[in-house]
């Protein structure tokens, strides 16, 4: 009986180990351990065994049938797997064909600088407001300080309307408008579009500022070259160096001009800061006490700082483009490039 | 402002490289645009004398000169006709680059040698008025006393560097050598050494040969010499060099020395031609109404009151500080002048010279400003070159009008309100020290500095005024090596986005990822766009400007529309195809012209679509989304926008009733105006609108515990029966099981009949007590179906 059951477990196994497919498999677990299977008829006649070997058999037979059962299902799993993957490896695809769906257009480069610069400047604790771009001229100049016939308003070739009404040739128009409806201390400021006459290769008759004011108690030089470190850094990277000319404008004293490395070069010398390394970034100054007054403010208590970038050209710079007409030109070839 | 190194080297004693010093002007606020070498092209140009001149055996035209060049002797072939032997000239030698581009290698000319090239006066960048037959179209042939073997560039005076500088309106003063001489001594702590203002003049009395009369307050000085025996000829190349290197054209004796005045001292002259002044007589007047003035560049102006003129007893002769009349200057023959040297009001020659759009050197230095104090000195130089070129018999005595006598101006200020402005305290020691290299002396007792001003420095006033001057040649270095940051001794305050501006963020990146690219166009454009776009509103009312660029610029936009289908015909132009474009912009509408008050600045979105297979319910949908980042309830109708398809467009009408926005197909005779050969599909909202309106307010309803169920149904019904009509019928005969609707096709056929189309239906039901039955579901559509019957003839279709 032992020989007997040793070849049952043998074949058994052989049998399992031959199955290629779950039709085979069955077969095999049906001849050993069906109802009529080769197993079962052993343990079924249990009582023919002598009573003194029926224990051992008993047990024996059982073991075999645990073993046979696990290498069943084993080769199961085993085959249900190779299924598997054997139907997968069918649904295989060309990865490389086009993705579907909607594609996603792109901002403006102009709007994603603007974004950039208002995010930072909102985190230091300026609210970005906008105003008028037509204006009287005491908003665009008489109230920074520019008076009619000076020369400062050779800097700018204005586009008018009426002798007393243009459009805004600067951002700081804004300043004025803040300064007489914000209570200080506060931090503003205000991006858009502005206005000359002036329409070359190399200019554009409508270009972007932005204006920055702050009016407190105890502003000074420090905090505006402090801020716009911080600013360079945040927009250029950390390692962007600043260089610092002493400039004049009407609504500001002192006045200075601020470079920065030129993003072109990374401060080498090219054709596009003449070599300098640097290139031209913002324009700014300690608010003149001349301006505050005017607008209400008391000088005596109050101090600020204003600066203003021309933004066309940092766009420009940071994402290379070669041609300032590109920026209102909208050809799709173009604005792809910024998606 | 052009100023040349070497011109500045008569007032200071500095040598250091040009580079440097303009980087250093640069940052003490005078920028430098551009350092320009007068001798980039001289190397290797050397004065030659020939001493023998050969026909070349194998070409006819071709000449072999011997050249001494100093230490050696070349040979030259040349083509030239005009040289000869003993002539001296400019010859370029190996390595040399010329100003036209030639590079200079020995080579051959048929088995000859040739060493080198002579030049012509174009090839080494000069004219005739420079140097006598510099212009001719052959070789320079220099004077015979210019020694062989001399650099070109120290032979023609032209080693000099020019600084391009960027003079700012409120330094009229360094609008002169003299000015920036100042400065380059206070940026470097040298000291400033002036040049010679000493002349001799005859025991004769300047009165009896001129009379001087100023009968205008805008003309608060005039100062008068009178010169005779005047020998008109060429300058000497030394000055001719300084006037050339600025760029002023050299003339003669005294028209150069009036120009080197101005250059040198910033003060415009005028040298008269005495024969030509009717009665002896100088009036400084307003021009009558009408005069007439015939002046230097050939035209003729009609002079109003507002127009200052030099006058003599009969006629105006010159337009005050602007520009000469014709037979008014010294010119060749001329035997005796009179030098002009005057302050003009800056106000009245910019209007005069605005008017007349007239810029001329002298114009432009009076409209930056020119001071009471420079005519002095400046008249006193003339006369000193006249003296030093020997060019006339000065009469003694000068005429003078200005009665005031100069007391310097002071200024008081607290020193901490400085380092408040500054944000750093300068050592008090220095403070005085960099004021006295500007010329302003101060005397400081505790916090109070009391600054004695020099005539020129009218601009300053105050402390932000010092505190500038301070710091600007303190060095703006030292915030780089400061601990801290901004705002360490003011106010907190919390940043914020203007509302708009949040939701067109929003809406932009809504439109970024449904396949939009954001477009900018110019808020001007040409006065036919409104009707181009057909429209008869009250946008045609446009704002226009009195000076535009051009006819394209010449309109404020009332209409975004216009810029967005010129973007479109564009890029079909050049072939781009699948166009989404969106932009955000504001348009302009006056409430009356011309324009009184300000106009109202209205933001706006627009958007337009060209693209295969677009139509107007994909629009429709982006229309809902981007309303979604908004509080607005609204309805749609069908547009009466004039440039859009009125069958296929709809405008948005908030709850109050106001138009919000608009979208649809573009009209067919707008397409044929905009030359585009594909439909257009465009939209417009209102944002300044849309973000005045409350915050969005969420109020989310309880879950049903219970599922929902769907039903399909399709119903054939007239063709003018509209989807919302069917839906909001649906809805109410739902009632309170209501749970959403949904057409999910459309159906017409011969079947249906003409007119007819059928919609099909998917109804959600929900319950918020129970599981619905069959029965009960059964009950709710066939109450729709005879509600949708009842109302709109609607038909089950089976």
């Amino acid at each position: 009986m032992n020989e007997k059951l040793d070849a049952i477990l043998k074949n058994g196994l052989e049998e399992i180990e031959k199955c290629t497919d779950l039709k085979a498999l069955d077969e095999v677990r049906v001849r050993f351990l069906g109802k009529q299977g080769e197993l079962t008829a052993i343990l079924r006649n249990m009582k023919e065994i002598p009573p003194e070997e029926r224990k051992n058999v008993g047990m024996k037979a059982n073991t075999i049938r645990e073993k046979l059962e696990n290498a069943l299902s084993e080769k199961t799993n085993k085959m249900e797997e190779e299924k598997l993957l054997a139907d997968m490896a069918k649904e295989k695809i060309d990865i490389t064909m086009p993705s579907k769906g909607v594609k996603k257009g792109a901002l403006h480069p102009l709007t994603r600088f603007n974004n950039k610069f208002m995010d930072i400047c909102v985190e230091m604790g300026f609210t970005v407001i906008q105003g008028p771009e037509i204006d009287t001229d005491y908003y665009n100049f008489e109230a920074l300080n520019v008076p009619k016939n000076h020369p400062a308003r050779d800097m700018q070739d204005s586009l008018y309307i009426t002798d007393n009404i243009l459009m805004r040739t600067q951002t700081s128009n804004m300043q004025v408008h803040a300064m007489e409806t914000i209570k200080p201390p506060f931090k503003i400021v205000c991006p858009g579009r502005v206005y000359r006459n002036d329409d070359d290769s190399s200019h554009s008759p409508i270009f972007n500022q932005f204006e920055a004011l702050v009016v407190d108690e105890n502003i000074g030089l420090k905090d505006l070259m402090k801020m716009i470190d911080t600013i360079l850094k945040r927009l250029f990277g950390e390692d962007v160096k600043m260089r610092v000319r002493p400039s004049y404008f009407p609504f500001t004293e002192p006045s200075i001009e601020i470079d920065a490395t030129c993003q072109i070069c990374k401060g080498k010398g090219c054709s596009l800061c003449k070599g300098s390394g640097f290139s031209e970034v913002f324009g700014a100054g300690v608010v003149n006490p001349k301006v505050l007054e005017m607008s209400g403010i008391d000088s005596k208590k109050y101090s600020g700082f204003a600066f203003g970038p021309g933004i066309d050209r940092s766009v420009m710079i940071t994402n290379r483009i070669p041609n300032i007409k590109y920026l209102f030109r909208n050809d799709i070839r173009f604005l792809k490039q910024m998606r | 402002m052009k100023i040349s190194y070497n011109w500045l080297k008569d007032f200071v004693k500095i040598n250091i490289p040009a580079e440097e010093l303009a980087n250093k002007l640069s940052v003490s606020g005078f920028e430098v645009e551009e350092v320009i070498h007068m001798n980039e092209h001289l190397h290797d140009v050397y004065v030659g004398k020939i001493t023998k001149i050969e026909k070349h055996p194998e070409a006819d035209k071709l000449q072999i000169c011997q050249v001494d060049v100093g230490n050696k002797q070349v040979q030259i072939i040349t083509s030239a006709t005009n040289v000869f032997e003993g002539a001296v000239v400019p010859v370029s030698l190996e390595g040399a680059d010329l100003a036209n581009g030639v590079k200079i290698k020995p080579t051959a000319f048929r088995g000859v040698k040739s060493e080198g090239m002579f030049c012509s006066g174009e090839e080494l960048g000069i004219d005739e008025n420079y140097i006598e037959g510099a212009g001719i179209n052959g070789i320079l042939i220099l004077p015979s006393s210019m020694r062989a073997g001399e650099k070109i560039e120290d032979a023609l005076m032209l080693n000099d560097v020019v600084f391009d500088i960027n003079v700012t309106p409120n330094r009229p003063d360094c609008n002169s050598v003299i000015g920036i001489a100042r400065e380059v001594c206070a940026i470097y702590d040298l000291e400033f050494t002036d040049v010679d203002y000493s002349y001799k003049a005859t025991g004769d009395d300047v009165k009896k040969y001129i009379n001087v009369e100023v009968k205008t307050d805008k003309c608060p000085r005039y100062m008068a010499s009178f010169v005779k025996d005047l020998k008109i000829e060429r300058s000497p190349l030394w000055l001719r060099s300084r006037l050339f290197s600025v760029g002023i054209k050299p003339i003669n004796t005294i028209v150069d020395i009036t120009n080197y005045v101005l250059i040198e001292q910033g003060q415009p002259m005028h040298a008269f031609e005495y024969k030509h002044l009717a009665g002896k007589k100088i009036i400084v007047r307003q021009a009558k109404d009408g005069e007439q003035i015939k002046v230097l560049n050939g035209n003729s102006y009609s002079l109003s009151h507002d127009d200052m003129v030099i006058a003599d007893s009969e006629k105006p002769v010159v337009i005050a500080g602007v520009i000469g009349g014709v037979n008014s200057c010294v010119e060749e023959g001329t035997k005796e002048t009179v030098f002009e040297c005057a302050v003009f009001d800056l106000k009245s020659v910019r209007l005069t010279s605005r008017k007349f759009g007239l810029a001329t050197d002298s114009s432009l230095r009076y409209s930056k400003g020119v001071y009471l104090s420079t005519p002095i000195n400046a008249i006193k130089r003339a006369l000193n070159l006249v003296c030093t070129l020997k060019c006339g018999t000065i009469v003694g005595g000068l005429i003078d009008t200005c009665k005031e006598k100069y007391t310097p101006r002071t200024v008081k200020a607290s020193l901490k309100k400085i380092d408040k402005i500054l944000g750093i305290e300068i050592d008090r020691k220095r403070i005085f020290q960099i004021l006295n290299s500007l010329g302003i002396k101060s005397t400081i007792n505790g916090d109070t500095i009391i600054c004695s001003l020099p005539y020129t420095r009218e601009d300053i006033e105050c402390e932000n005024d010092l505190a500038e001057e301070l710091i600007r040649i303190y060095g703006y270095d030292v915030y780089n090596n400061i601990e801290g940051g901004a705002f360490e001794n003011s106010s907190v305050t919390i940043g914020a986005y203007e509302p708009r501006l949040v939701m067109e963020n929003e809406m932009k990146k809504e439109l970024v990822d449904n396949g939009f690219y954001e477009t900018l166009n110019y808020s001007l454009y040409s006065s036919t766009a409104c009707e181009k776009l057909l429209i008869e509103d009250e946008r045609k009312i446009v704002i226009k400007l009195a000076n535009p660029i051009s006819e394209d610029l010449s309109t404020v936009r009332t209409v975004m529309a216009h810029a967005l289908l010129l973007d479109i015909k564009y890029n079909l132009s050049v072939g781009n195809k699948n166009l989404r474009f969106f932009e955000t912009g504001r348009i302009y509408l006056p409430k009356a012209l011309p324009l009184t008050e300000l106009p109202v600045e209205n933001n706006r979105l627009s958007i337009a679509v060209c693209e295969d297979g677009y139509d107007f319910f994909m629009l429709k949908n982006v229309m809902e989304n981007l309303l979604l980042s908004t509080s607005c309830e609204y309805k749609i109708e069908r547009s009466t926008e004039p440039y859009l398809h009125s069958g296929v467009s709809a405008d948005i009408f908030a709850k109050d009733g106001k138009k919000v926005g608009w979208f649809g197909k573009i009209h067919k005779k707008i397409l044929k105006n905009y030359d585009i050969n594909h439909d257009v599909y465009y939209a417009e909202l209102d944002t300044d609108y849309l973000a005045s309106l409350p915050e969005k307010k969420f109020a989310v309803k309880e879950l049903s515990k219970f599922p929902a169920v769907e039903r399909d149904i399709a119903v054939v019904v007239d063709e003018e029966v509209t989807n919302k009509e069917l839906i909001s019928a649906i809805k109410s005969a739902c009632g309170k099981h209501f749970d959403g609707v949904e057409l999910f096709d459309v159906y017409r056929s011969e079947q249906l009949g003409e007119n007819k189309k059928s919609l099909a239906y998917k109804i959600r039901l929900i319950s918020e007590e129970k599981t619905l039955t069959t029965e009960e579901i059964n009950a709710i559509i066939n109450k729709v179906l005879r509600s949708l019957e009842f109302r709109y003839r609607a038909k089950l279709r089976v």
